[in-house]
């Protein structure tokens, strides 16, 4: 009784739970733009999701797997084309790897080019996979973001206040699935640690969960992240890079509020012009404008409030924040939805500006 | 470009409620209200309210028409104590001598009378200044020896209260034994005008003449203002000393009238007359509304506060409680006061801010299609992207350009000054006037005079010879308004119409030309078309609840203008002569955009420059004033949903309404954004209001010679 007074003074009030405070870009997060200005690019159309393995780095854009060639300069060279748009891969220890995608379910390839459907023995086919890891060579690891929107509906899914996301375990050797976790907003990223533990990026829990290896829920590793999180990769130096694929801002969390306005807004306007993060922005003046994005004497602010973004974060070990790189509002290099490290060199899916970008991380890889 | 493949949508109930609702419950009125000054008045009154239905309803005879005359008759001498200590508290004092000294005008009244026998047109005045004195003495050590004021007025309230206990002593028996007999002083004791007491009609009298005072006199304001800042009254240069003075005196020679009437009415003095004057008078004072600190008070509040205390102190003593509930109701009454007091001063500012902004509901009708492949006059193209830099960096803010019939081009800037590029290139500039304010809108009249629309400040005009003057900064008031709406506040674009007349829009009248994005969120019909006419000197609205009027353009037929109302996306033709003179008809309401300034091309048809574009999330939040209202609560105004002013572009219609053609700049790199465009000899230029830059771009199928001002006024 209580608690729903309190409750409703809140939203009269807008303190409280209906306060829409957003956490500021401040500290190891102070904009940069280390990542709109890296010199180095490959421009592919919508890059999604970059993976690390024995043959390379290799990645996903529309129904194919790329794989980047060390000569710089060189074009990417694909490795595979799936039956659909890829929505996830995960590459194993051993060197096979897994690609999702909606039209085809989860595909096992392995070395020798041989390939395999996986899930298909629980009768169930796994849809909306967002992101996959290999615990190991026989465990593999799976996000399903929503079972109510489609992943290319995943907007729809923040602004219904989606929590059908769930993460599945397959063992590879049996066939069998086991759901590990459910009712989760969004899982978009995944990554196993050593000690069978599983780190999840609920997206629109805007935060880093912990489950046990038989989906025992560890609580929350990181929390009130100022934006999105899309996948966890490891970092050379035992932390991790952390993806943020949209920016957090109080327009979207005061409009998370609104119920009437936010059906109103999906019944009538087309889905790229909604008042909801985007992975990129600014291409069309019918996209909604917020006040501190209207240009003074020909100058977007780069502090303007946007829609889209580009940030990856580097964690350490504690999942505390150590450095990021940026791209701010206006740049082009927002939508970050994976990276991943290799001897010094960070590699990041800007999905939102189609490219691959190279971010130099210094010698050792240290600051 | 999702226009045509929006679904129909029907209009649930909910929204023809809301509609209905923001239609005729005028909301912004609440704000308005609450930004007066007056308002202060409300928590009072309405405890004046409670205390009157309270005692009415527990003593059945208190509204008697008999006890009303006596009531009436003790508030004509309380009232005028009250007065008496606003006066005081209004510049930051207090005098506790209000009581001693009301006895010892109302004892001087009596010896003057019963014993020396004068008469009373000599004993009035004589009685006002030996009180006035006691309230100078007051004020010398108050206002010039610096004296404590609580302190100087306390030794006054004993010091006074002993002069008249002695004197009591002295005389009290040979006063009591006689008599004074005389019609006038019977008028004043017992008598009244047409039924109405004498003492409340001095009340009444000297209420309007110290509200005349304090509202609308230099005295007044200067109380006022030393009240709210002793220290800056003194740096402006007022003088303080002399003024608290005169308020301690006007106090003390108030109380002397009203201690005259007192005698007058019970014709007897007892050492407990005016005891606990000072504390009743204080406590209406504050009850009422005015601040201890200073600076904020009225008569009104004073009156306001007696009538409280003198019908509780009344209704205590009528209901027959014992003796120490009087003194008791009033000093719970005065915590109250205190209390409300303080919260309200407190939070008025807050409340006001979270409730002036007050949207309302706007359905725009769906736009015409921008899509490239629709075959619409609106299909996106990149006509403007070879647009020509004029001034880049050198001009801030050029809402509006005009050329001349030499080719020079005028523009104003954010500095407040209107410059003037030189032909042919236009690389080098002067600054032609400087005017101050934000200049808008311009045109030349017959004479080749510059009028310009200044925001902040109204219609002025740069004469040929470079001088500048005002032609109108102030209108009618509209019969009803809650604001003062007479004053411009934000002159946007304007046009001469052959008769000489000037027809200018005033955008918003709720807001400064800076806070427009408030007024966009509101998107309410605040804005008015407002008319100078030279022949007379006067100006007046000529259309008012117009939505954003911005640009302003006489057609071709010199009969009727042209307006823009850019947050409702539609642009309407004004007859101003003629047989249909005074109507209003709309010619295009399904811009995709919002228009700004609309002027003449060489053909007989009208640009109008589109100075952002609508986006389909905002026209749904359009529909859904509540939403509008908690983001503006709710999220700074940095986050808040905006028109979409990064894209523009400039559109060309006829009369009819039939637009022709439209000509964008995609990137927007050139040329950012525009508000305003001017042909002029086979060139199109466009200015934008936050753009550092001019643009031109070439016509290549318009009139090389044509020019407006020739085509407005024929040769110079």
């Amino acid at each position: 009784m209580l608690a729903a007074l309190r409750g409703s003074l809140d939203r009269l009030l807008g303190r409280g739970t209906a306060a829409v405070t957003v956490p500021p870009l401040d500290g190891a997060l102070k904009p940069n733009n280390l990542l709109e200005n890296a010199p180095h690019a490959v421009g592919v159309q919508e890059p999604d999701n970059i993976v690390l393995g024995r043959q390379g780095l290799m990645f996903s854009s529309g129904e194919r797997v790329l794989r980047l060639e060390p000569a710089v300069g060189a074009e990417p060279v694909t490795v595979i084309t799936a039956a659909g748009p890829i929505t996830a891969m995960a590459l194993a220890p051993s060197g096979s790897f897994a690609v999702a995608s909606d039209a085809g379910g989860i595909v096992l390839f392995d070395e020798g080019g041989r390939n395999r459907t996986v899930g298909s023995g629980s009768g169930k086919a796994l849809s909306c996979v967002t992101a996959m890891g290999f615990a190991d060579d026989r465990t593999l690891l799976v996000c399903v973001g929503s079972t109510e929107n489609a992943i290319g509906d995943w907007q729809r899914d923040l602004l219904s206040g989606g929590r059908s996301g769930s993460v599945w375990r397959f063992d590879l050797a049996s066939g069998e699935a086991t759901q590990l976790a459910g009712g989760l907003g969004f899982p978009n990223g995944i990554l196993a640690e050593p000690d069978g533990q599983i780190v999840i990026c609920e997206s629109w829990g805007k935060r880093l969960v912990r489950i046990g290896a038989s989906g025992r829920a560890n609580g929350p590793v990181l929390e009130d992240l100022p934006g999105y999180p899309a996948r966890l990769s490891r970092s050379a130096r035992g932390g991790y890079w952390l993806s943020v694929f949209a920016p957090r801002s109080q327009l979207i969390e005061f409009i998370m509020r609104e119920p009437a306005y936010r059906n109103a807004m999906m019944a009538e306007v087309d889905p790229a012009y909604w008042v909801a993060p985007a992975l990129r922005s600014g291409v069309s003046f019918r996209e909604p404008m917020q006040g501190g994005a209207l240009k003074q004497m020909g100058i977007l602010k780069p502090w303007a409030p946007t829609r889209s973004y580009g940030l990856v974060i580097e964690l350490d070990g504690n999942f505390e924040a150590v450095r990021s790189m940026h791209s701010r509002a206006g740049g082009r290099r927002h939508g970050v939805t994976s990276a991943v490290e290799q001897d010094g060199v960070l590699w990041v899916t800007s999905k939102g500006g189609d490219q691959v970008v190279a971010l130099d991380l210094g010698t050792d890889g240290a600051k | 470009m999702a226009s045509s493949e929006t679904p129909a949508r029907e209009i649930p109930l909910r929204e023809t409620l809301a509609r209905l609702r923001y239609r005729y419950f005028p909301d912004h009125l609440v704000g308005e209200l609450l930004s007066k000054k007056w308002i202060d008045n409300a928590v009072p009154f309405a405890v004046l309210l409670c205390v009157i239905a309270t005692f009415g309803f527990l003593i059945p005879d208190f509204f008697a028409p008999k006890l009303l005359v006596i009531t009436s008759r003790q508030l004509g001498e309380f009232g005028l104590v009250c007065i008496a200590m606003m006066t005081v508290i209004i510049v930051g004092g207090i005098d506790l001598s209000v009581g001693s000294n009301f006895a010892l005008g109302n004892f001087t009244t009596l010896a003057l009378l019963n014993l020396a026998g004068w008469p009373v047109a000599a004993v009035v005045p004589v009685v006002i200044l030996v009180c006035g004195a006691v309230g100078f003495v007051n004020g010398v050590l108050v206002g010039f020896f610096r004296l404590r004021a609580f302190l100087t007025t306390l030794v006054t309230l004993i010091i006074v209260r002993a002069v008249v206990d002695m004197l009591l002593l002295r005389y009290a028996q040979e006063m009591s034994v006689s008599f004074y007999d005389s019609d006038i002083w019977d008028l004043v004791g017992m008598g009244g005008v047409a039924g109405v007491p004498s003492s409340f009609v001095v009340l009444i009298v000297v209420a309007l003449i110290g509200h005349v005072i304090l509202t609308r006199s230099r005295p007044g304001w200067r109380a006022m203002a030393i009240g709210g800042s002793r220290r800056s009254a003194h740096n402006m240069g007022l003088s303080v000393r002399g003024t608290v003075c005169g308020s301690y005196t006007i106090s003390g020679m108030l109380c002397g009238l009203s201690g005259l009437l007192y005698a007058a009415r019970l014709g007897g003095a007892g050492t407990d007359t005016g005891m606990g004057l000072e504390i009743a008078a204080l406590t209406a004072a504050v009850l009422g509304g005015n601040s201890l600190g200073g600076g904020r008070g009225s008569v009104v509040k004073a009156l306001i506060g007696s009538v409280i205390v003198l019908l509780m102190t009344n209704g205590v003593i009528r209901l027959g409680l014992n003796s120490g509930s009087g003194p008791m109701v009033l000093g719970l009454t005065l915590l109250f006061a205190v209390f409300v007091d303080v919260r309200w001063l407190k939070n008025r500012d807050k409340l006001l801010s979270k409730v002036y902004v007050s949207p309302t509901y706007v359905k725009l009708p769906q736009p015409a299609s921008t899509d490239p492949d629709s075959g619409t006059p609106f299909a996106l193209n990149n006509r403007l992207r070879n647009v020509e830099i004029i001034g880049l960096g050198e001009v801030e803010s050029p809402e509006d350009v005009i050329l001349d019939d030499e080719d020079y081009l005028f523009c104003g800037n954010r500095h407040g000054d209107v410059l003037r590029f030189f032909p042919p290139d236009y690389k080098t500039w002067e600054v032609y006037a400087h005017i101050g304010g934000s200049p808008l809108g311009m045109a030349f009249d017959r004479d080749r005079n510059l009028l310009v629309c200044v925001g902040g400040m109204g219609l002025y005009k740069i004469a040929r010879d470079r001088t500048v003057s005002k032609v109108t900064d102030e209108t009618n008031r509209s019969p009803f308004s809650v604001i003062d709406d007479s004053r411009l506040r934000l002159a946007d674009d304007l046009d001469i119409a052959p008769d000489g007349r000037v027809f200018f829009s005033e955008a918003t009248i709720r807001y400064e030309m800076h806070d427009w994005p408030v007024d966009a969120l509101e998107s309410r019909g605040n804005g008015r078309i407002i008319c100078y006419d030279p022949r007379t000197g006067r100006t007046h609205t000529a259309l008012r609840n117009l939505i954003f009027p911005n640009g302003i353009c006489l057609a071709n037929d010199g009969q009727s203008i042209l307006f823009a109302e850019s947050w409702a996306c539609r642009i309407s033709r004004y007859w101003i002569d003629g047989p249909k003179a005074g109507k209003v008809e709309r010619l295009i309401e399904d811009l995709p955009g919002y228009p700004d300034n609309i002027n003449r091309a060489s053909d007989g048809t009208y640009w109008v420059a589109l100075l952002g574009m609508r986006s389909p999330a905002l026209d749904v939040a359009l529909r859904m004033p509540g939403f509008r209202r908690r983001m503006a609560r709710r999220i700074a105004p940095d986050q808040w949903l905006y028109p979409n002013l990064n894209t523009g572009c400039v559109v060309r219609f006829d009369d009819t309404g039939r637009v022709i053609e439209s000509l964008w700049d995609l990137g927007g790199l050139n040329h950012p954004m525009i508000t305003s465009m001017r042909e002029h000899r086979g060139w199109l230029y466009l200015g934008g209001i936050s753009n550092n830059r001019i643009g031109r771009v070439r016509l290549e199928n318009a009139d090389q010679n044509w020019s407006a001002a020739t085509a407005y006024w024929g040769k110079a």
